[in-house]
């Protein structure tokens, strides 16, 4: 039972370093980034290949699988969302346009690395076993909960100390006022999407090394589960966020101990589906972005 | 009066297709006070908007400090000294009052005024800095808004309807300010619906009607002028 509720913290801290990342853009911006989830793939993939070609440690990887995130995330928005500025259908619009974006993404990698999962060498990460108070973990369990608590927590300090997160709040409150003050807003825009696509790509190649493997669907895989965490914790809430990725860890984890592994999908939509019946704003949905 | 240091020549702003400016051309001298008065919709707000760089003209020349700004965006408007109080304040409700004032001077850290500086100028901020600015009353965030501007410093300072929705008492406060900013050299342009207040402030004043400027003069003619008085000033 332990064991169970120690893994879905683990698996549950990938959910939500997927989705805060979402849930940022979302907040500041209010665009829906559909392709959040390629670039999470892709994250993966790079992640793969870099080790494989460099060789370079671990914590040296997840900095530079970080950079190429950040560089992917202004594409983004150049590509997905700038071009469709000022119209009236803008956000409608930037959610196609991501989501096709997300399908170039997934075919690039397809082409660079073919139908087959990749997969990290066997040696590449020692995966010791710990024992603590009984519950069997891995390092790399344990380096995914450091590094998701860490990238967490300096995304809320971010967001709430820094001049840039200040800025962030502006845009966020009222975009019109903080030009008025200044703040620019294509900056500002630019930063946010670096910052959100260097935590998807952080957390799929976070994924990807504890499963030792990476497919084109790895994205695929998360996404629903990740949306169901983004809205459990409420639109644009970064610390909502972060608890429901936690819970629907644990509750999946529950079932596949309870019943067995085809159920946690069920338990997943059936918590969503539950928590929009009471509180449409979701756990979270009035600590937004600015109010962290 | 000295060079001007703000010149705007042949200004014509739209949105869609509907003018909003047609032609307006005037000139601020340095240290001076000029109002821009005129009903509602008379396209005030949108020479600001134009002249802040929030809106950008469909044709004409803004000038600052004798360089063309025309094409400037906004934030570097506002490093150069020439910084906007928007109409309706436009607080940001849920960042402090010490917050804001921080975003007011981040474009301008060299020249910015001392956080403190602000608060003995408006000493009902000071009691408030770590509260939500969306907690201040109307008067007070108007004073917010017009202390974000003066901590950076401007070398020239739009206001468009400071006194917007204020009770009367707070009219007195904000012109008693605006009369303090002018007194310390700062160049105000001052935008406002209450045209006799405005002019007895200015010394130069212009007067706009559907887009365009009807009357222009030293603000004390304007206030003598009869067909001022009788379409904006009214019988005292």
């Amino acid at each position: 039972m332990l064991q169970q509720l120690a893994n879905g913290v683990f698996a549950g801290s990938i959910y939500a370093l997927f989705a805060i990342g979402f849930t940022l853009v979302f907040g500041v911006l209010r665009h829906l980034n559909l392709a959040h989830p390629a670039v999470f793939t892709a994250g993966a993939f790079i992640g793969i290949e870099v080790a494989a070609r460099t060789a370079i440690p671990v914590w040296i990887l997840f900095p530079v699988v970080a950079l190429f995130g950040a560089i992917a995330g202004v594409l983004v928005e150049r590509i997905a969302f700038r071009p469709l500025r000022g119209r009236d259908d803008e956000h409608f619009a930037g959610l196609i346009s991501s989501i096709a974006l997300g399908g170039v993404v997934i075919a690039l990698l397809q082409a660079r690395y073919g139908t087959e999962p990749q997969s990290f060498d066997m040696d590449y990460f020692p995966n010791r076993l710990f024992e603590i108070a009984g519950v069997r973990v891995t390092l790399t369990q344990l380096v995914t909960l450091g590094l998701a608590l860490v990238l967490m927590l300096g995304l809320a300090w971010l967001v709430s100390a820094t001049p840039l997160g200040r800025s962030m709040r502006a845009v966020a409150e009222n975009p019109t006022a903080a030009k008025v003050l200044g703040v620019n807003v294509g900056r500002v825009t630019a930063g946010t999407y670096a910052l959100s696509s260097a935590l998807g790509t952080v957390a799929g190649a976070l994924l990807a090394l504890n499963l030792g493997q990476a497919g084109r669907d790895l994205g695929a895989s998360i996404e629903l589960v990740g949306f169901a965490v983004i809205i459990l914790g409420g639109l644009g809430s970064l610390w909502g966020a972060m608890a429901a990725g936690v819970v629907l860890g644990i509750a999946e984890a529950l079932t596949i101990h309870l019943f067995d592994s085809t159920w946690k999908s069920m338990v997943a939509f059936a918590l969503l589906f539950a928590v929009l019946v009471v509180r449409p704003r979701g756990l979270f949905g009035h600590v937004k972005v600015r109010e962290v | 009066m000295s060079e001007p240091i703000l010149e705007v020549e042949s200004l014509r702003v739209a949105y869609g297709r509907v003018q909003a400016v047609r032609d307006v051309s005037f000139t601020v001298p340095e240290g001076g006070l000029v109002a821009l008065v005129g009903a509602n919709g008379a396209g005030k707000s949108s020479v600001l908007a134009a002249v802040s760089g929030l809106q950008r003209p469909a044709s004409g020349r803004i000038r600052f400090g004798g360089e063309d700004i025309t094409r400037r965006p906004a934030h570097r408007r506002i490093a150069a000294g020439l910084v906007l109080v928007p109409e309706g304040r436009q607080i940001l409700g849920t960042l402090t009052v010490a917050e804001n004032l921080l975003l007011g001077a981040h474009r301008r850290r060299r020249q910015a005024a001392p956080e403190s500086e602000m608060y003995d100028l408006f000493p009902v901020l000071a009691e408030r800095r770590a509260l939500p600015a969306g907690s201040l009353s109307g008067g007070e965030q108007q004073m917010l808004a017009i202390a974000r501007a003066m901590i950076a410093r401007p070398r020239v300072v739009l206001l468009d309807e400071p006194s917007m929705g204020l009770a009367p008492k707070m009219v007195d406060e904000v012109f008693a300010v605006i009369e303090k900013i002018r007194a310390s050299g700062v160049t105000v342009v001052l935008v406002e619906q209450n045209a006799r207040r405005a002019l007895r402030a200015a010394d130069t004043g212009h007067v706009l009607e559907t887009g365009e400027i009807a009357h222009s003069g030293p603000a004390s003619e304007l206030l003598q002028d009869p067909r001022v008085v009788k379409a904006y000033l009214g019988v005292e």
